[in-house]
């Protein structure tokens, strides 16, 4: 087609993060060649489970045009609260339950507030932020729940495994279809690009826009939740600090992986691509012996970079839609006939409602 | 008429303004299409025409925003330069007065006075302030702030402002009296005429035809961007006036609805339309008929009205489209279309939830059926289903609005706002077509429009509303023009006696 330039320099910025990948890997991989290995790739999905847990979810959200800062705090009190009941009653299940359905209801109350009263969704989920993570260090006074105090069959959880896959690596798999079915598939999905473009478009269109995005936000918070507690399993104690965090590196990863934030734009594939970059990064990061507070100021620039290149490259893609259209309509006009028309080659990019973009 | 005769000493032939084939072209749409015209220092002209018609687009070349693509644009006998700078038509002695000031309200008369002139505070600038208030007769103290004044004030404010930098030559003015009350649009027509009575060259842009006819001496009647009328005043009236502006459509073409009453009919507020129909809301830009179709959806608060003498009660959008009431709003960018979305999910995104257990599983095939029907029904061009919506041209991207709400679920009641509003013509034909097709199926249409051509185009009869009054008027033979009358009938009974601010 026309225009090779144009449709070059789109895709590169909807596919970035892609590239940025295999780039990352490489350049660890000349520093210290036993980066590239099986046993350390599975280091790095395993180092991210939880994190990728909390960014889909949050990357759903964020299409919709909203964005939930407590996940870190929600994760904290949620195992907190399922520590606390396991140690008291000796049941990892209802343990397991009550954490989940805290989280649940923490988000619920995110939502309720920001979909059906109106409220400012950064201002009212950094509010949270502080809420939780006071409540959290406040019903245990501050300190661990250490692994005396619980269940043999919670510390077993860490490190279980069905057959060769870890069950962490599992639930991760398990989030990632569920939120790519949600996305891709089912109707939810296409009314969440929509509220994220155009909130007024959407309801104007019908969409149930305030019960929509309260879903959203319950399910981020049973997200966090799950999280939360896995984190605790997988160091065999809870501390009332577990998500610390949590919140700022999900982020980076959504915004790493396409997701834009003022909403509309985002990819499942995109959102994992930037999951593996950021393990990569910190695991590389660990190989390469640097200090623990440097790999805090890298994880801080690298969300300043993200925003950045956020902005310029949704100005690039919707700069292609315009040359790219017009081509198109210039073509057919040439030829006589509508290019729409799936019998003629000049059909333009295949695309669902916000699959494509980026 | 009140027109001036006498002219300034300066003598009958002093030419202000000429435009010799004048051209403005933005990509393939002529703004401006090789307009002539002169006008002479100290006449008051009017200039008329719908939206689009190019009115804006002269201001704008006058001054300074858009350059010219051809043709001559000569002040004083000298040819004006190819583009000038808002500074140089500000030298060359042309101001222009906006419907609402372009003033800092948080400011004083005098700072705002001063605002971005380009001019040095100076010891002298209250004595130039204060002769130029002089100039347009006003004694305001310069030290007020701008937000306690009316609007009337704020607008000699504004044109003063022309007076600070030497001699006005040109006034300029867009919809002066669009807020105005009748006390203040009389003081600022007795001004214009002492402007022009010392030499100052006025063109007067409203939609108020009584004004025109008040104070102008020449009218000028652009359409698609051609100057179509250019005659004194006196050889107008009111009614030609109108005919001028919207000329009688082709009515040899219109089949008219075949009414099924039985089938539905909708009532709200003395607003009646039945199966089968087309009726038209006309009123002013951006005025009531608007909030009535959205009322009628849902949008802000409860949608009441009657369905074969049943009330029926519109919680949200979303129970208006369950109902079976759609709206096409009149913003299409910002209401209607999601930017990134592909053309199949602009169409098909409300209907997903119809699917077999409510869009549980959308896959990738979903709706294309429908949306090839839908493409073939409104004759759309552009790249595939796939591609976002943002590739399609204008017309098209409207098309795919139409059609979301058209065809994949047939409404019992179709809300249109402004539907060919900013198509080209055979868009708007392919449209009409479209629209009386869906009609004879036995749906109600409510067409809302400030365009009476649109009306006239579409629909079987229209109702007129302006300020809460409104009233109904039949299909004629000059049925676009007899719309147009009723307005001005209308807005005249309706015209506030004071002025509307303060």
């Amino acid at each position: 087609m026309k225009l090779p330039s144009v449709n070059l320099k789109s895709f590169l910025a909807k596919n970035g993060i892609f590239f940025a990948l295999v780039l990352l890997i490489v350049f660890f991989t000349i520093l210290n060649p036993r980066f590239m290995s099986t046993s350390n790739a599975l280091n790095v999905v395993l180092q991210v489970a939880e994190l990728g847990i909390v960014a889909l979810p949050l990357a759903l959200l964020m299409i919709s045009g909203s964005v939930d800062l407590s996940v870190g705090s929600i994760a904290s009190a949620a195992a907190v609260n399922s520590a606390l009941v396991m140690s008291a009653t000796g049941s990892t299940v209802l343990g397991i339950a009550v954490g989940l359905a805290f989280g649940i209801a923490a988000g619920a109350l995110n939502g309720f507030l920001v979909a059906y009263l109106g409220l400012n969704p950064i201002v009212v989920t950094l509010g949270f932020l502080s809420v939780w993570g006071g409540y959290a260090m406040m019903v245990t006074g501050g300190r661990t729940v250490t692994r005396r105090e619980l269940p043999e069959t919670f510390q077993g959880f860490g490190t279980a495994t069905v057959g060769p896959f870890p069950v962490r690596m599992l639930l991760l798999i398990l989030v990632v279809a569920a939120v790519w079915y949600v996305l891709n598939r089912h109707r939810v999905g296409r009314e969440t690009y929509a509220i994220g473009g155009s909130e007024r478009a959407a309801r104007l269109m019908g969409v149930n826009v305030r019960r929509v995005r309260f879903g959203l936000f319950a399910a981020t918070g049973l997200a966090s939740a799950l999280a939360g507690i896995m984190l605790g399993a997988k160091v065999q104690s809870v501390s009332p600090a577990v998500g610390l965090n949590l919140e700022m590196n999900a982020l980076t990863v959504a915004l790493l992986g396409g997701v834009a934030f003022a909403g509309g734009v985002g990819r499942v594939g995109g959102v994992l691509a930037g999951l593996l970059f950021f393990g990569v990064m910190r695991n590389g990061l660990v190989f390469l012996q640097a200090s623990p507070f440097l790999q805090t100021i890298i994880v801080g620039l690298t969300l300043v970079v993200a925003v950045a290149l956020d902005e310029s490259i949704q100005k690039i893609v919707k700069q292609s839609w315009a040359t790219r259209g017009k081509a198109v309509l210039d073509a057919s006009i040439e030829a006589g006939g509508d290019p729409g028309d799936p019998s003629t080659p000049l059909a333009g990019e295949p695309q669902r409602l916000g699959a494509g973009k980026h | 008429m009140h027109a001036t005769q006498s002219r300034p000493e300066s003598g009958e032939d002093d030419l202000r303004l000429q435009l010799d084939n004048l051209s403005v072209e933005f990509g393939a749409t002529r703004a401006l299409d090789g307009v002539s015209l002169s006008v002479a220092a100290g006449e008051i002209v009017g200039l008329l025409g719908h939206n689009g018609a190019g009115k804006s687009t002269l201001f704008n070349v006058l001054s300074g925003v858009y350059a010219a693509s051809s043709g001559e644009f000569i002040v004083d006998g000298a040819p004006a330069p190819g583009k000038l700078t808002p500074q140089e038509a500000s030298k060359l002695g042309i101001t222009v007065i906006h419907q609402e000031p372009a003033l800092a309200p948080n400011l004083s008369i005098l700072d705002n006075m001063f605002l971005g002139q380009g001019l040095r505070r100076s010891t002298g600038q209250r004595e130039r302030a204060r002769c130029a208030l002089t100039e347009v007769g006003s004694d305001l103290d310069l030290d007020l702030m701008v937000d306690a004044l009316s609007l009337g004030e704020r607008q000699l404010v504004d044109l003063a402002r022309g007076f600070l930098t030497g001699d006005m030559k040109m006034l300029l003015l867009d919809e002066p009296t669009a807020a105005l009350g009748r006390a203040e649009t009389e003081s600022l027509h007795a001004l214009i005429r002492q402007l022009a009575k010392r030499g100052v060259t006025v063109i007067y842009v409203s939609h108020r035809l009584p004004d025109i006819l008040d104070v102008c001496e020449r009218i000028l009647v652009l359409r698609s961007g051609q100057l179509v009328v250019d005659g004194a005043t006196d050889s107008f009236t009111g009614r030609t006036l109108a005919q001028a502006l919207a000329p009688g459509m082709a009515d040899e073409e219109f089949v008219p609805a075949r009414v099924q009453v039985g089938a539905g009919c909708l009532d709200s507020n003395g607003i009646s339309v039945a199966a089968g129909e087309v009726v038209g809301l006309f009123g002013m830009a951006a005025g009531e008929q608007f909030s009535f179709l959205a009322g009628l959806f849902g949008l802000d608060g409860h949608g009441r009205f009657s369905w074969n003498g049943e009330d029926v009660d519109i919680a949200s959008p979303e129970a208006a489209v369950r109902w079976g009431i759609h709206l096409v709003p009149a913003d299409r960018e910002n209401d209607g279309l999601v930017s990134g979305a592909s053309a199949l999910d602009t169409v098909f995104l409300p209907w997903l939830r119809q699917l077999p257990g409510r869009g549980w599983w959308v896959g990738p095939a979903v709706g294309k059926g429908t949306y090839a029907e839908a493409r073939k029904q409104l004759n759309i061009l552009g790249p595939g289903a796939d591609a976002p919506i943002d590739e399609f041209s204008g017309g098209n991207r409207q098309k795919h609005l139409l059609s979301r709400w058209m065809f994949p679920r047939q409404p019992r009641v179709l809300l249109l706002a402004q539907p060919t509003q900013g198509v080209d013509v055979g868009a708007k034909q392919d449209i009409a077509t479209a629209v009386r097709g869906l009609a004879t199926q036995g749906v109600a249409v409510l067409v809302a429009s400030a365009e009476s051509d649109e009306i006239a185009q579409l629909c079987d009869r229209s109702y007129v509303m302006y300020g809460g009054s409104r009233s109904e008027v039949p299909r004629g033979p000059e049925f676009s023009g007899d719309l147009v009358s009723t307005l001005l009938q209308l807005s005249d009974a309706v015209r506030p006696m004071e002025g509307v601010s303060r």
